[in-house]
Parts: structure tokens; sequence; C-alpha cells
């Protein structure tokens, strides 16, 4: 196990076939079947998935129903017969816990590697799937980085392995990415302002300084200058993540006579930027984000209430338009206590889902067969909304996974840009109150 | 250069913040200058009496600025019985010892917040939390305005009580000279269990006057832990008058830091502040130094 090699990583019980396994363990195997005979065919072949993501900490909330969507699609796949080109090898899922703490995520993604893992997926936060990485690389364990952003995570590994450094690149991501929140963030700006009419001219950027927020204000800020629309950004103003207090920076805000706030926030962030924004009075035509959690969840609705009301962001979101994400949708509403099936569980479902795809296709534990299929990887079952098949790059990510643009509107966060994905018509400039 | 509206209002901001701070920072003194005790346990205690305002706010519909007087006397209780189960047992045990057994007490209150009322960050919602007063252009949050006044009140209520009562003048004796206090017939076991308590019900008031403004999780403890060690340590440990001018103090500094620099530096304003007052006063602004 140690030395990362495919033989280790093959479930025995694929490999070996059933008679002669029975032969040689026979005697052994039925006292114990006596005793355990439905655990024994619980242990049937089965496939471990390391599945790590921030249940506890500041990320807990969309850290645990990151861990519910991959374990429903997981229960998804072992129910249809599990992976079929696998001898119907159940996924098994080692479930590991970042704390919302980088570090931790290194050693989470080591134990559970120990304890079996022959795959890895995670983490939702930057930070913690960023210090995953050279584990999965070191360990050659294949990593679907279910989501994160920032750049780097799967543009460090692919420069390592042009560069002749690393030999094989075992991290893939289907998540969009900074740069492409930024572009797309952008892009939609300048489509919404049209539709509506109205061309504001300036544009506050707030974000929480993590790795998270760090690079999804870089990638605004590069999109915005390479497509040198007609608004700008007056004012740049970062806050250390969690905050205690943001009335300065709300008040740093309003001095700079926005027309709109692009908040890039975290849900406990979200939570003292927006009655701030409302108990400041700022005259503008509304708060449009460009990308970030705190924006839609319903606990976050819970608390936010009104100032959530006609609040914009521009995130992964699921493609209620297709049956099966409303099916999904309401089973996850009814396991989770009356969450909406979004961005965190829903790209997490996803990810477990192409996991199985992948597997279908590499018909093989080995990690080299399993990149194998993840490179030649072009699936169209997601739940979420995608502007194509998943495919990777040469960097490792999915080009087509995009951002929609969302509303709160009475209360829920629907679809409602690009015009295609729409459920509902967007209202902007927000009313007067 | 910012407008002058700007800096008015970040003044104003810090001030106003600075009750909160204060106010969390008054408890921690406490403890530590009766019986030298360093509670790394004081921002879970105050995670505690934001849930328990929230609990009073959305189960019982009082107001939190109502029900902090009852968070308080819970949280005493919870002061009262650590001292007395825990900490009491440890006291002539070497520091570390302590530290780690504070640390374990922080780890139980976290995770059992955690398990009971999950993850997700909650905000309590007062009919004074969205209030707002108005001097021309700058704007007073009413919620802040009373947390501070309640926090003034409240240091001047303790310090009276130290200086003025009996059994403040017990526990200033047992602050002093632990064995003298015993000596002259102190009950040095109550005084601790009662400081214990009493620093425990001000960080809990001061949860529960801030559940309002701040948001809150079950892992919001250790960075409330780190501001208030921050304060005490700049106020001088274990003293009162000084935590309080502390808790202005980082505020405004944070405040000022956000005005004047890049927001997200201001913690790194109000640790330099931390770091340049211990090269110049080691024993912080209000401490007297050993010698």
């Amino acid at each position: 196990m140690l030395d990362g090699s495919p033989h280790n990583h093959a479930p025995r019980s694929i490999r070996v076939p059933r008679r002669r396994f029975l032969a040689t363990a026979g005697t052994a195997v039925g006292v114990v079947v006596l005793g355990f005979p439905l655990r024994l065919r619980a242990q049937a072949p089965t496939f471990k998935i390391g599945v790590i993501h921030p249940v506890t900490g500041p990320l807990a909330e969309p850290g645990q129903a990151c861990r519910l969507g991959a374990q429903m699609a997981a229960e998804a796949i072992n129910a249809a017969g599990g992976i079929k080109a696998m001898g119907g090898a159940k996924l098994e899922l080692i479930l590991g816990d970042t704390q919302t703490k980088p570090d931790v995520g290194r050693t989470e993604a080591e134990r559970v590697i120990n304890q079996g893992a022959q795959m890895l997926m995670g983490s939702f936060d930057s930070g913690s799937t960023a210090a995953m990485v050279p584990v999965a690389q070191q360990r050659r364990v294949p990593f679907i980085v279910d989501i994160a952003a920032a750049d780097p995570i799967t543009a460090n590994v692919a420069k390592a392995v042009k560069d002749g450094q690393q030999k094989v690149q075992y991290v893939y991501r289907n998540f969009p990415t900074g740069s492409t929140f930024g572009r797309k963030a952008v892009q939609y700006f300048g489509e919404i302002f049209k539709e509506a009419n109205v061309a504001p001219k300036r544009v506050v950027l707030m974000y929480c300084n993590d790795l998270f927020g760090q690079n999804s204000a870089k990638g605004f800020q590069a999109a915005h200058a390479a497509a040198k629309p007609g608004w700008e950004i007056v004012e740049v103003i970062p806050w250390p993540e969690p905050p205690q207090d943001l009335s300065t920076e709300v008040s740093r805000a309003k001095a700079a006579k926005p027309d709109i706030i692009a908040p890039i926030p975290r849900p406990a962030s979200a939570q003292l930027l927006l009655p701030e924004i409302r108990k400041q009075r700022i005259e503008m035509m509304g708060v449009v984000s460009p990308g970030g959690p705190g924006l839609y969840e319903s606990g976050q609705l819970a608390v936010l209430k009104q100032d959530l009301e006609y609040v914009m962001a521009s995130v992964p979101w699921a493609n209620f338009k297709n049956p099966r994400t409303v099916k999904v949708g309401e089973e996850f509403q009814k396991r989770s206590g009356g969450k909406t099936f979004d961005t965190n569980s829903g790209y997490s479902y996803d990810g477990m889902t192409l996991i199985g795809d992948v597997l279908e296709r590499a018909k093989s534990a080995d990690p080299d067969a399993i990149v194998a299929a993840i490179k030649a990887t072009n699936w169209n079952g997601g739940l979420m909304q995608y502007a194509g098949p998943v495919v990777f790059n040469e960097i490792g990510d999915n080009g087509n996974a995009i951002p929609t643009m969302i509303q709160v509107l009475g209360q829920k966060p629907v679809a409602v840009w690009p015009k295609d994905a729409a459920l509902q018509k967007l209202v902007f400039p927000r009313p007067k109150v | 250069m910012p407008d002058a509206t700007l800096v008015a209002q970040g003044l104003l901001n810090g001030v106003l913040f600075g009750g909160v701070y204060s106010l969390m920072a008054v408890g921690l003194t406490l403890i530590f200058g009766v019986m030298r005790v360093v509670n790394f346990a004081h921002g879970d205690m105050m995670v505690w009496g934001m849930y328990l305002a929230w609990l009073g706010a959305t189960r019982l519909g009082v107001d939190p600025y109502a029900s902090f007087l009852g968070c308080a006397a819970l949280l005493f209780a919870l002061g009262l019985v650590t001292q007395r189960a825990l900490v009491g047992q440890i006291l002539d045990a070497p520091h570390e010892m302590q530290i780690l057994l504070m640390l374990g007490v922080a780890l139980i209150l976290e995770n059992a917040a955690l398990l009971a009322f999950g993850p997700d960050p909650v905000r309590v919602r007062s009919p004074w939390s969205a209030a707002t007063l108005w001097l021309g252009p700058v704007f007073v949050d009413v919620a802040r305005l009373v947390t501070f006044a309640v926090a003034l009140a409240l240091t001047l209520l303790l310090y009276l009580f130290l200086k003025r009562t009996d059994l403040g003048r017990s526990m200033r004796a047992a602050a002093d000279n632990r064995y003298g206090a015993l000596v002259i017939g102190t009950d040095v076991r109550r005084v601790y269990a009662v400081a214990f308590g009493i620093g425990a019900a001000c960080v809990g008031a001061a949860g529960a006057l801030v559940s309002p403004i701040v948001p809150f999780s079950p892992s919001g403890g250790l960075s409330a832990s780190v501001a208030s060690f921050n304060i005490v340590i700049i106020g001088g440990m274990g003293n009162l008058p000084g935590a309080f001018v502390g808790g202005l103090l980082v505020s405004l500094a944070e405040s000022l830091g956000a005005v004047f620099l890049a927001p997200s530096l201001k913690e790194l304003v109000s640790f330099s502040l931390l770091v340049v007052i211990l090269l110049f006063r080691p024993a912080g602004l209000f401490g007297k130094s050993p010698s």
C-alpha cells in the first residue's frame, strides 16, 4: 500500500475468481458465514473512495451538504448495481473532515489513503484542496476535485507534468476555476445591464481575503481589464475571513459611491455584510456577486431574510430544467432537513456520479487506467448547469463547468441568466425600499 | 486620503464595537487577575452565551437585550461548576496543565454546541439590530450603542464590586496573596469559584449582547479567545480598566486600519499595536511591571 503500486489498489475480490477464493478459504469463511452471513454479502467487491469536506469549522454548512450529495450519488450508483465493468463493485466512501483547515485536509487525505481509498474526492475549500494535491500525486491516487475554484490547484500539477518534474497528473477538477468565475461574471454583468437597459458605472469589489477570495477577485479584475466594459471597478475592499465586524468596510464602500457592490463572501461574512449594507442605506442598483457561498443557502436565507432579496450571484447552479435534478433535489431536501440542492451538494453529487462513469470506462482499479479514463471523459450525466459535456482540458479542468446568475426572488434562489437557463425573469435594478 | 465622513464613521464604528471587545476581555482579565488561570475556553463560553440568547429569542421570544442577564446567570453557574470540578483541582499544577485542561474544556464546549445547534452560522434578530440613528452623514448603529453602554455599565459595576464589597475585597486579597488570604481566614475556594463564575457571566453577557450584531457558529470560540487575549495583554493582564481601554484601543485600531489601509490588514494593525505596547510597556498599558 505504501508504495502505492497498482496491485495494492486492486480490490482482491475482483481479481481472484470466486471459485478459487472459495476453494482456498472455504472452511474458514464457512465458519464466519454462519455467524455473519449478511455482513459477508455486504463485503462483496468494493471500490473505496476518500471523500473529504469541511464538515466542521466555519465552512461546515456547505461541507456537510457536499458530503450528503456525495453519499446520495454513491448510494444511487450502488442501488443500480454498482460499477458493472468491475463485477458490480460497490462504492464504499471513506469520509474525511478538513475542519476547514488546510493542514487537516492534507492529513485526512493521508489517512483515507492509508485506510485503502483508491480515489479521492473533495474538498470544497481551495486551501485544503491545494494541500491534498501533493498527497494524491505522491501516493498516485486519482483525485477528482468536486469543488474548489483556485486556479493553481490543477495548473501547478499540469505545469509540473509538462516540465517533466512529475510523470502523471492525478488531479482533475469538475468545477469552474477562479478565472472562469471572473470571465463569466464580467460577461453576465454586461448582459444583465443590457437586458435591464441600465448603464451602471461604479462597481465596488469586496472580498474575503483567503485563497478562494483572492483568486476569485483576481480573476474578476483580470477579466474586467481584458473585457474593458463600460463600468469601472472604483474600489477594492478585502476583509480578513472570518471577520468580527464589517461596518467600516461598508462605510468605505459607501464612500466610493457605488452603483453596484460586488461581494465575494463566505457564509459568516455575508451575514455581516448584507445587514450592514442595509443599515448604512447605500443608494445603488443592487448587490451582484461574481461568485461565492453565503448568498443563497437556506440557512443563510433563514438568517438574512429580506437582506438577501434581489441579491444576485454568479454561482455554479443545478439545472432544474432536468427532471432528474428535480427528483434528486427533492430527496436531498428531505434528507438534509429542508436544504436546497445547490452549488455544493450538486457539484459533489456530480463529482461522485462522474467517478462512477470513469470507473465504468477504466474497468480496473489501476490508478493509471483511471487517469486514462478521466482524460477520455465526455460525460453528459450531470445535474448541474454546464456549457457542454464534462471534458477535461490539458490543465485538468472542465472548461464546460460554468456559473449561472441566480437571484433571490421571493426568498428563493432561482436561475435568472443566461436566458436559456433562466427559470424566472431577473429584477434589476432592485426596487427602491 | 479618505474623506472626513469616512474617517468620522470609522472612529465611531471603532468606539462602538470597542464596547463588544471590552466586555469580552473584562471576564478573561478578572479570572486571570484573581487566580492566575488563563481561560482558554473563554471564547467558547462566549459562543454559549450567544446560543443561549439565540434560544431565548427563537424559543421564548425574548429579546437578547433583555435575556442577557439570564444568559449571564447560566454562564455564572457553568463557570462556578467548571472552577469547582476542574480548575480548582489543578491550581498548584504547572501552567501547561492548566492550559491543557482549559483547551479540553474549550473542545468540549465547542463540540457540544456543534451537536446541539449544528454548524450553520446564525444571528439573532432583534428589532434593535436594524435600528440606526443618523448624525448628518454619519450613522450610529443602535444595537452597538446599547452594547457599548451596557459594557461600560458592567465594567463600572464590576469595578465597584471589587473595590467596595467584602467579597470583592476578598477577591483582591486572594489575588494579591493566596496564602496570606488563607491565613487571615478568607474562604479562598469560594472566592475563586465566584470569581470564575463572574468571569464566565461577563463573557456570557457579552455573547448575548453581541448576538444581534455578529453572526456566530460553534467554531467561533477560538477567534474570540484570541481577540480577548490580545486585548487583555494590551490592557495589562488582570487589570479591569485595562481590559476596557484595551478593547476600545484594539477596535479603534482595526477600524481606522480599515479606513486608511486595506481592510484585510486590520488584524495586522491590532496585533502590531500589541507588539508595540509590549515593547514599551511589557506589562501592558495598565499593568504593574513585576519589578
